[in-house]
């Protein structure tokens, strides 16, 4: 069946800290800067690489408009210093838009009209709201009723899988302070070094008192979302965002964010030509649909459909990257896939990590392809959830 | 070339603000409850402030006044007439920044009713004050004199008293007191200031202690207590009488002292039992064992969570004194009190409560005779007539009538001559006769025509000569004195047209709340045609708020209003928006709406929409201006009337917003048109969703704007709509508005423009978003019904985004709307829910 003529590997990964949305570190930084600065920092780890052997940068955005509009992907590498003859393109599968930027990039290279491809997603959150600057609704999602499932928020959807997956405020609660145990103690043991880009945050800003701009400089290396003061008490008080009478909270859902990430991929062919070392291996990658009102579990469809085109079962897998778009739906996927919950999320997940929709993929990649070779690991996998009902997950193998 | 009005004018208005000390900028001295207050008060009327308290100790060295602040944005009512207006009070300690007070044209010092403090703060900031700033102690009740003593002599001429009272935004009394040595043309600038740019009423008292309004008021409840404790009265059964039945405020006496703080209330009594040695009455003003205890123990009221009441579960407990326990406060007014207060002439009430043996009468009785004897006995010493007495009190503390007012109301000789033989029995609080001038017997009253007796000059005192009272037209006036000057153009049961013998014609409706009906739209279509042939322009103006409270779509004529009755300010708002939604209901009451369903009377309904939508649209179609001068709530059709004219003048306290959706319907009557308009004006082909959504949010979830400011936020007021912080000024506002708009050349803006709308995908948008206000269980399918045909509206129809419209456009969608939304069954249900329960049904 397959047309696959070679392997796609990952030779480089590396992202950017990632900052809480509106009010965090990058709330006035552009995500073309933070997109062409891990463009640039993944390219710096394989110096041999000549970079005008790459093919084309993917770049995943949830969200492409305004500063992350008229294909970032572009502008990105451009800034970033890269040939003029690299393309460019932007693809969007909302939140799994960075995992499928790896996925397409991977397979020109499977394919075999490509040995070298650069994959990436960016978001700014904080410059670019939830559904743009301008959400504009089609009257046909309410004209016979069974399109209302496309006006559903998030939120809404999460609740809606909560209900109906009986999933428990309390284990919500529970599942998003162990998230945020679980990435304070990453970054404590220095876990996510290895994948982050510092980037030098430049903000410029009038002082009117001297009438001048203030330029003030600091340096993002860490991730900004987990909480050292979450508690149980603390996520118990919070009131349901979503639902008068809801469990779903801004604590046990994912934090919105800005960052970026990036991925190099390569052929066995261009391994060699570079003399560059893989990190891992491009297994298989799957998209499914499900019910809009239901989005949350998309990954019950998809996770299979990727387990049987790499012939692997979830009990082969070491590291699983769910990403935690809320508690309910997260609980309500580990719980019907029946997955080992001690290989989920191993350094904690989105509702402590945050969540830059469209960069989270690519970003996740990065964070698993340097846990599994750290660790001594060797099959892991990135799946999420993906908005108006979908689910996508993607396999890779340390080598 | 001159009209009268013009006339009138360039002799009075080119006059009435004068301004030999315009203030800037101002400080506060102390970030406490009440110098927060009148900083934001300050800010709120566009006066730059800055709020000093000491430096604190850590990295913040303004975190005392900042925390003054941020306590701003939690009380209730607000303080702040839009959240934003916080942020223009500057912070500042008196370490670091006392230079900023050179830049303060006045300094207001709000710190704690300490001798020594003051004292000590005014030498230090008095090397820093501008030469000619204005140096006011908002003392409640510390001597002038003492205050002024060692104040340099320069400075010591611009030092006065003014004595704001809590809530500052919302309570219109500030007694003004002169120093020993306060120069006469300060106190006129710092008046003038307070009167038109601050809004007060400014009341001049002598320098004595608690002043005037303070005074009376503790007197009165000392009174209260020592009468209840005699008379074997619960303090429920005081408040049950002491009410609105008396026309005072809704918390009465006990509740009132819960809701000021009785350590507030303990320091008023202080000065009274310290400063007042001599006063003839002093062996009453120590206050009773109950309420030391309750000092004692913390139990300083509303703030302290107990007071004189507390609350158990939902149950409301009152405290027992003699037990110094609290027992269930279930304690009524007796009906022949009711009877006695309800039902009789004010010349007889007072009658009748003497002559009753119900102990609640008598109560009242003794404590009216007592207070009106203290009042008279002293009037003299404390202010210079007793219009100035009547007013304090009115404003300061919410009484619908003064002392002074009742006495002659119930007959002077009649009540002078009890308080003489109940002085004379012993049965008064203290053995002193009236004063001569009371027991006069050729006396009728206080105030008649020429002023209000003034004691100390013998004779009728008038109205201050202060330029800037020029702007008041129609001013508080107390019982006997001349009405304001007016030429009655036509009358008819609905609405007065009327002017001041200018050219400029005021039209005010007769109806209760001045509510809309069809009869209101006839008379104002009428009061066009007449001010387009034979005025210059045209007032909408009422003569007690509120400006309206929207439209009442068919029924009799209902009876002029009374006078709205004083209520406690911590229940305003909750009050206002529960008037607005009864009277909505009110409005679609009359329809009765089933039978209005069968007889096919809704066709007549809906002639009644485009009734007063043809009614909008001459207003501001006119081809004389039409001001609209709002006070108080404009709310339905009342504010769709604001939205139409060619100008509003709004005071602050108004209270503006469109809330048919409360009731299941939608605006009717061209407010979502304006809406609609002013989104497409405000987008310029930008995006046009942001200012809908803006309009969208504000209908659909029915939002009153709490100040003027906020209505302008909301967009039911315009940048070019004027904001008036005093309610007196109001109608000499609008006519220099209308006096202005004329001379400038004013005409008609003819139809609007075409009006580009969001269409089928800004309604889909605002579908979206309801969809999961349903689904998530906050909204219920009618209101996702009522918020659809609100944006269907809104949004032009089911046509692509981006077409263009006219007026008859979306007038016709609005009549469509209503429509519908009548027909159904829900809408029906709430309207009848309202009218049997006066509250709001959710289905």
């Amino acid at each position: 069946m397959t047309r696959q003529v070679q392997e796609a590997y990952i030779v480089a990964a590396a992202r950017t800290a990632v900052g809480k949305a509106p009010r965090g570190m990058y709330r006035r930084t552009r995500p073309d800067d933070l997109l062409a600065h891990v463009l640039r920092q993944a390219a710096a780890r394989v110096p041999a690489l000549d970079l005008a052997a790459v093919d084309d940068v993917i770049v995943g955005c949830a969200i492409p408009e305004a500063e992350q509009g008229m294909n970032v992907a572009r502008i990105a590498l451009l800034l970033a210093g890269y040939p003029q003859s690299v393309a460019g393109v932007t693809v969007n599968r909302f939140c799994a838009s960075g995992l499928q930027a790896v996925a397409m990039a991977a397979d020109r290279i499977r394919l075999g009209e490509a040995e070298v491809m650069v994959a990436a997603g960016a978001e700014t959150m904080s410059l670019i709201p939830m559904g743009g600057h301008h959400i504009a609704f089609n009257e046909a999602v309410f004209a016979r009723g069974e399109h209302v499932g496309i006006a559903y928020g998030m939120g809404t959807t999460a609740e809606t899988v909560a209900q109906r997956w009986r999933v428990s405020r309390e284990a919500q609660d529970g599942f998003a302070l162990e998230s945020h145990r679980k990435a304070l103690a990453a970054i404590a043991a220095g876990e996510f070094r290895d994948e982050i880009a510092p980037y030098a945050i430049e903000e410029r800003r009038p002082d009117l008192a001297s009438q001048s701009v203030a330029v003030r400089a600091r340096l993002a290396d860490t991730d900004e979302g987990p909480r050292a003061d979450a508690s149980a008490e603390g996520l118990a008080k919070l009131k349901p965002v979503f639902a008068a009478q809801g469990s779903v909270t801004a604590g046990n859902s994912s934090q919105t964010s800005d960052g970026a990430g990036a991925v190099i991929l390569a052929s066995e062919a261009a391994l060699a030509r570079f003399g560059l070392t893989p990190l891992a291996r491009f297994v298989s990658f799957a998209v499914a649909g499900v019910a809009p009102e239901i989005m949350g579990i998309g990954p019950l469809q998809a996770v299979p459909k990727a387990l049987r085109q790499a012939g692997w079962s979830l009990a082969d897998l070491d590291w699983i990257e769910l990403n935690e778009a809320f508690a309910a739906q997260s609980l309500a996927v580990m719980r019907d896939l029946d997955m080992d919950a001690s290989k989920v999320n191993p350094l904690g997940g989105a509702i402590a990590l945050g969540h830059p929709l469209g960069a989270t993929g690519a970003i996740r990649t990065a964070t698993l392809v340097h846990g599994l070779r750290r660790r001594g690991l060797r099959r892991g996998m990135v799946t999420m959830c993906v908005g108006t009902g979908m689910g996508a997950a993607g396999l890779f193998e340390a080598v | 070339m001159t009209s009268p009005a013009h006339e009138a004018l360039t002799s009075s208005f080119a006059m009435t603000v004068p301004q030999p000390m315009f203030i800037r900028r101002a400080a506060v001295l102390g970030a406490g409850v009440m110098g927060a207050q009148i900083a934001a008060h300050l800010v709120n009327a566009g006066v730059e402030a800055v709020l000093f308290d000491l430096p604190a100790s850590g990295a913040d060295a303004n975190a005392t006044a900042r925390k003054g602040v941020e306590t701003l944005r939690r009380l209730e009512p607000s303080p702040l007439g839009a959240a934003s207006v916080a942020d223009r009070i500057g912070l500042a300690n008196y370490n670091h920044d006392l230079e900023a007070l050179a830049g303060c044209e006045l300094v207001i010092e709000a710190i704690a009713e300490r001798l020594d403090w003051k004292h000590a703060l005014y030498g230090r900031i008095a090397p820093h004050l501008a030469p000619q700033a204005v140096l006011a102690s908002n003392t409640s009740g510390l001597s002038l004199g003492a205050l002024a003593q060692g104040l340099p002599d320069a400075l010591g001429r611009r030092f006065c008293g003014v004595h704001f009272f809590n809530p500052p935004r919302y309570m219109h009394l500030v007694e003004l007191i002169a120093a020993p040595a306060t120069d006469a043309a300060v106190l006129d600038a710092l008046e003038s200031f307070l009167v038109t740019t601050l809004g007060k009423g400014v009341i001049r008292a002598r320098n004595t202690p608690n002043f005037i309004a303070n005074r009376i008021g503790a007197f009165s409840l000392l009174a209260a207590f020592h009468h209840a404790r005699e008379l074997g009265l619960g303090f429920d059964e005081v408040d049950a009488v002491t009410g609105t039945l008396l026309g005072r405020p809704k918390s009465a006496t006990f509740r009132t002292m819960d809701l000021v703080g009785l350590d507030t209330l303990g320091h008023v009594f202080d000065t009274q039992r310290t400063q007042l040695a001599a006063d003839p009455w002093h062996g009453h003003f120590q206050a009773p064992g109950w309420f030391e205890a309750l000092l004692r123990a913390g139990a300083l009221g509303h703030k302290t969570g107990r007071g004189v009441y507390r609350k158990q579960g939902r149950e409301i407990q009152v405290l027992d004194p003699a037990t110094g326990e609290y027992r269930l406060a279930d304690r009524s007014a007796h009906p022949e009190v009711v009877e006695i207060l309800k039902g009789r002439a004010p010349a007889e009430r007072l009658a009748a409560l003497r002559q009753s043996t119900q102990p609640q009468a008598r109560f009242l009785w003794r404590v009216t005779r007592d207070t009106l004897h203290y009042a008279a006995f002293h009037l003299e010493h404390m202010a210079d007539n007793a219009r100035d007495v009547d007013l304090a009190m009115r404003w300061g503390f919410g009484w619908r009538e003064g002392p002074f007012e009742s006495w002659q109301a119930a007959g002077w000789q009649t009540v002078a001559g009890w308080i003489a033989a109940e002085v004379a029995a012993g049965e008064a609080l203290a053995p002193v006769p009236l004063p001569r001038w009371a027991a006069d017997p050729s006396r009728t009253g206080v105030h008649d025509t020429q002023g209000s007796f003034s004691p100390s000059r013998g004779t009728q005192a008038q109205r201050p000569a202060l330029l800037v009272y020029r702007r008041q037209a129609m001013p508080d006036r107390v019982l006997g004195e001349a009405p304001g000057p007016r030429r009655s153009v036509f009358e008819t049961d609905a609405v007065h047209l009327w002017s001041a013998g200018d050219d400029i014609a005021v039209i005010g409706f007769r109806s209760k709340m001045h509510a809309i009906g069809e009869d209101v739209l006839d008379g104002l279509m009428q009061a066009i045609d007449e001010a387009e042939r034979n005025f210059r322009g045209l007032v909408i103006w009422q003569d007690e708020p509120p400006f309206s409270v929207g439209a009442n779509l068919s029924g009799p004529r209902a009876p002029r209003s009374d006078r709205p009755k004083p209520s406690a300010v911590g229940t305003m708002m909750k009050r206002l928006r529960r008037e607005a939604e009864s009277a909505l209901l009110k409005a679609a009451h009359r329809l009765n709406v089933a039978d209005a369903l069968m007889a096919g009377r809704l066709e007549k309904v809906e002639g009644l929409v485009r009734q007063f939508q043809a009614t909008t649209l001459a207003l501001r179609q006119a081809r004389v201006p039409v001001v609209a001068a709002v006070d108080g709530m404009a709310l339905g059709g009342g504010c769709e009337f604001v939205m139409h004219c060619a100008r509003t003048v709004a005071a602050f306290e108004s209270y503006i917003g469109l809330v048919e959706v409360g009731v299941g319907l939608l605006p009717g009557g061209g407010g979502l048109k304006e809406l609609t308009r002013r989104a497409a004006a405000e987008a310029r082909g930008g995006d046009l969703f942001a200012p809908l959504r803006r309009a969208f949010e504000a209908v659909a979830t029915a939002q009153v704007a709490r100040s003027a400011l906020q209505a302008r936020e909301m967009g039911f007021l315009t940048e070019g709509d004027v904001i008036v912080m005093n309610r007196h000024e109001l109608l000499h506002v609008a006519r220099a508005q209308v006096v202005a708009l004329t001379e400038s050349g004013w005409r008609p803006p003819g139809p609007p423009a075409p009006i580009a709308v969001g269409g089928r995908t800004a309604i889909a948008t605002f579908k979206a978003h309801m969809t999961n206000l349903l689904v998530g269980g906050f909204i219920s399918e009618h209101d996702f019904l009522v918020g659809s045909k609100v944006a269907e509206v809104l949004c032009g129809g089911d046509v692509d985004a981006g077409s263009l419209v006219d007026e008859q456009w979306l007038l016709a969608l609005a009549r469509r709307g209503f429509m519908e939304l009548l027909a159904t069954e829900k809408t029906q249900a709430r309207i009848e829910h309202m009218l049997r329960t006066g509250k709001p049904l959710r289905n």
